[in-house]
């Protein structure tokens, strides 16, 4: 189970310079991807184009190849590539299906349209349920929920296509602490279960601790990628625009403040 | 396929041969015994536009018995389309109910939706966000959005979806800026032309002898959230004559002129379509702000059928001519981009060349 | 706990049984088509029958009693009434004292004359707007609209056309919602949306400027979320349920339209009062 994009690039339609340039970026089972960089630095392009949205729903041109599993999907319809490429955004409400009036309808939507068995249907809106613990809501109205127990419902729908690969665009971005640790915890879970993610976030906190490896992007290129650790520690990470996570930066600021960064280390760690 | 449309065509021409040879003594009295007999068949626009419904009904059952299934008409719609649609029913029923319950002015406003879909997806989307808005607005909604009267309406609301298509199809409004003096000189004449006559008509209509002040229309029940936005479309239909004019002194944009004339053409065949309903159906009052035409023209003297068709031809070209306006302005307002992606999306923007298409290795999207 | 944890995940299993759950009475669980049909056909032939009797025999007939059975009789009476009272009033207003050839002086305030006719053509009005809200509001108050249209497509409608069906009637109270919203932002921010006229006017523009075009905005992501979810495939999908037919019904609402059919063609051609 492997996605492999080699050499992409992509141009929104009716713009000339290029959004995405020269992407090399391979997504194994259970392996979990962050992706940061400033502010139209390209995160949102590249989930789009991983999950095949772009050209195919936004317009524009693309080059480079892009695999699933060593087939490449350049004459996939989206209906096709979205049973196996799951992609969730920032708004939680604008990705409801408004047709569902309940949450388990809600997560039935997608396997209801792919024309999956009806058995089958509800069989994996449970398991997607399970997976992210919110059997209990299943009886409720998706419209009515906290913005963090719908970005859940969403990301139960994705799971619910069974597909092998999530794409997460900045999942946390509108959502208040509690709301960013239930979809924290949910991709740990998810990549437990062996499913890889291409996950986004401006804030570096969440992609410390999830995250295998992490990229930066800057103008639409890698500018930095690498393991975690290693990357968020990087020097440039300030001039690229990303701000790394608060215990690194509580000891940066100590540093040059001429406190000890020893002194920090306990709560650092908490 | 040649089937579907063949029995379409057949449906259409029956109804209207029927209707014409039948009912069609046009500008003949109402009959006050039997409000059903003459009168409410005596338009050939309504007669017209029975015959479009008749004929896609017949194309729908067509349909229906060739493969078991209604998909072909909206297959052909984008997911795009099938998104806007609800959001543009939404805009029609909220501003429709405000316009309608709370400020009781002579215009609707409730086209603003179907015009949208119309002029940027073509003229089947138009219809059907029209039909819909209005079949919704009626048997869906609860109160204070629900409106009895507007499901009867629902056919006026699909030909206004069609004329919008039409328009959009034509690239009326795509935007003009910048022209020379000669040809904005002809786009100012016709549409202060047009602006004075409506508004000397409105003036007849408003100052006939029924208005002395004593029967008193007051606003009963609004919620405090349509009394907010009534103020809105108050300022809506004064904003959208400076707006025009604005749009074409200023800016230099002959699109204006292409606006009034949409608009006037619209509003004239949804005033003879729904005349005639609005006279059966509901004896020419509807509750909204439009009875106080219709009250007016009856105390000079005129009888229903006449009543009404009087009060659309008054209220409904400034009511689409407002429309197109706000329409026009939507659409300025939304991304190039964002509108190019729609079906009719390249009519309405400036011509252009995309630099994006160029250059052997880019390639845009397959299957 | 752990007994309580099995409990659960027995429960978390198969078809839930409250999808789709049926109403507290009959009527609510006839077919929705059904009472479609029945609200659709009693509007028509109100108009159709004109007069007095025709329309107040079908508000008894098809609105009240079965109002009754299905045990919603004072929300509807309350609700048709709440929806028809504008048109009732401007239409007893209007007629009253504007009916043209009225001749029988009732009653006399300034140049403006109620007549005999115009009351009765008025009467006439209200007994027609009150079969058509209140088959309306039958309908309404008996019927999620999801129902009706997972039925339609059930019977082969396009599930786009449901989608778009659904989705509005969900987006009016969405849009009001984000208009409230945006105004109480508005005000924090120090808008005026109070005193005069003009003032409202202009304290007004900042408000449904952004829910429009927030809105429309918002295409392009719930685009991007439905033809995630395959929503772009063609051909039909699975549904998990839909309501309860029966062949009965089918022939009741073929035989109502048949009867409507009827009185139309009937009353277009001339015959009754």
């Amino acid at each position: 189970m492997s996605l492999a994009l080699r050499g992409v690039g992509y141009r929104y339609p009716g713009v000339a310079v290029p959004a995405l340039l020269d992407v090399d970026l391979h997504l194994g089972s259970g392996e979990v991807v962050g992706v940061t960089g400033a502010s139209e630095s390209g995160k949102t392009t590249l989930c789009l184009v991983v999950s095949g949205l772009a050209p195919r729903v936004v317009g524009g041109r693309i080059r480079g190849t892009i695999t699933l599993d060593g087939e490449s999907v350049d004459d996939w319809p989206m209906h096709r590539l979205a049973g196996r490429v799951g992609i969730g955004f920032q708004d939680p409400t604008s990705q409801l299906s408004q047709v569902a009036v309940t949450v388990f309808e809600e997560v039935a939507f997608g396997p209801m349209n792919l024309g999956v068995a009806r058995d089958a249907i509800v069989e994996r809106t449970w398991e997607a349920l399970g997976t992210l613990r919110i059997e209990g809501l299943a009886e409720r109205d998706p419209r009515r929920l906290s913005g963090g127990q719908q970005q859940l419902v969403a990301m139960a729908g994705l799971l619910a296509m069974r597909p092998a690969h999530l794409v997460l665009d900045e999942p946390t971005a509108q959502l208040d602490p509690a709301g960013t640790r239930l979809v924290a915890e949910a991709v740990e879970r998810l990549a437990e279960g062996g499913a890889s993610i291409l996950i986004t976030e401006q804030k570096t906190d969440l992609l410390a601790s999830v995250a295998d490896r992490v990229v930066v992007l800057r103008d639409g290129r890698f500018a930095l990628d690498g393991p975690t650790d290693e990357v968020l520690a990087d020097p440039r990470l300030i001039e690229l625009g990303v701000r790394e996570p608060a215990p690194l930066r509580l000891r940066r600021l100590a540093a040059t403040a001429g406190v000890d960064p020893a002194l920090l280390q306990p709560a650092a760690d908490a | 396929m040649v089937i579907r449309w063949t029995a379409a065509l057949v449906a259409f021409l029956a109804v209207v041969a029927v209707g014409f040879v039948g009912f069609g003594d046009f500008g003949t009295g109402i009959d006050p015994d039997n409000f059903f007999d003459t009168e409410g068949a005596n338009s050939f626009a309504l007669i017209g536009a029975i015959g479009l419904v008749v004929a896609f009904v017949a194309y729908a059952a067509v349909e229906y018995a060739q493969t078991g299934a209604f998909a072909s008409i909206t297959s052909q719609f984008g997911t795009r389309t099938i998104v806007l649609m609800p959001i543009a029913v939404a805009i029609n029923i909220i501003l429709g109910a405000t316009v309608a319950n709370a400020l009781k002015l002579p215009v609707y406003l409730d086209s603003i939706g179907t015009i949208l879909v119309g002029v940027l997806a073509g003229p089947i989307a138009g219809a059907l966000t029209g039909a819909l808005s209005n079949v919704l607005w009626t048997y869906v909604l609860p109160p204070p959005f629900q409106s009895g009267p507007a499901a009867a309406f629902a056919i006026v609301a699909a030909v206004i979806g069609v004329i919008a298509g039409l328009v959009g199809r034509m690239g009326w409004l795509r935007p003009r800026p910048n022209r020379p003096m000669a040809q904005l000189g002809v786009g100012a004449v016709v549409t202060v032309g047009v602006v004075a006559g409506m508004a000397y008509l409105a003036y007849l209509g408003w100052t006939s002898p029924a208005f002395g002040g004593e029967v008193d229309f007051s606003v009963e029940g609004s919620d405090a959230i349509f009394t907010v936005l009534g103020w809105l479309v108050l300022a809506i239909v004064a904003l959208t004559v400076i707006g025009l004019l604005y749009m074409l002194f200023v800016r230099r944009d002959l699109t204006a002129t292409y606006v009034v004339i949409a608009g006037l053409a619209t509003g004239i065949v949804a005033a003879l379509i729904s005349a005639p309903i609005s006279a059966n159906v509901f004896g020419g009052v509807t509750g909204a702000g439009t009875d106080f035409l219709v009250a007016a023209l009856r105390q000079a003297g005129a009888d229903i059928g006449a009543a009404t068709l009087g009060q659309g031809l008054i209220s409904d070209p400034v009511d689409k001519i407002t429309t197109f306006f706000v329409v026009y302005l939507i659409l300025a307002a939304m991304a190039t981009r964002t509108k190019a992606r729609f079906p009719q999306g390249e009519r309405l923007i400036e011509s252009g060349r995309d630099p994006s298409v160029e250059e052997g290795e880019w390639r845009g999207a397959s299957g | 706990m752990a007994g309580r944890e099995r409990l659960t995940r027995a429960s978390h299993s198969g078809l839930p049984e409250w999808l789709g759950r049926p109403g507290p009475s009959a009527y609510h669980r006839l077919n929705p088509l059904t009472k479609a049909t029945l609200a659709t056909v009693t509007a028509v032939a109100a108009v159709a029958l004109g007069g007095l009797v025709g329309p107040a025999l079908l508000v008894i007939g098809a609105v009240l009693i079965p109002a009754v059975a299905a045990g919603v009789l004072g929300r509807l009476l309350r609700l048709s009434l709440l929806l028809a009272l504008p048109i009732a009033i401007s239409a007893f207003l209007v007629n009253l004292f504007f009916f043209p050839g009225g001749r029988t002086e009732l009653l006399r305030i300034g140049p403006i004359v109620a007549t005999a006719e115009g009351l009765g053509f008025a009467l006439e009005i209200l007994a027609r707007i009150l079969a058509i809200s209140g088959a309306v509001t039958l309908f309404y108050l008996t019927t999620r609209p999801s129902d009706l249209v997972l039925d339609l497509e059930r019977r082969g409608v396009s599930p786009r056309i449901g989608f778009v069906a659904n989705a509005s009637v969900q987006a009016v109270p969405a849009m009001v919602e984000r208009a409230v919203q945006i105004t109480a932002a508005q005000r924090a921010r120090g808008l005026d949306t109070e005193g005069s006229p003009l003032r409202r006017a202009r304290g007004i523009l900042p408000i449904v400027g952004p829910v429009i075009l927030g809105s429309i905005a918002e295409v392009e992501e719930r685009t991007m979320a439905l033809e995630a979810r395959a929503f772009g495939r063609p051909g039909r999908r699975t549904l998990l349920w839909a309501p309860h037919d029966t062949a009965a019904e089918g022939v009741v609402r073929w035989l109502l339209l048949a009867g409507l059919l009827v009185l139309v063609v009937a009353r277009l051609a001339g015959v009754g009062p």
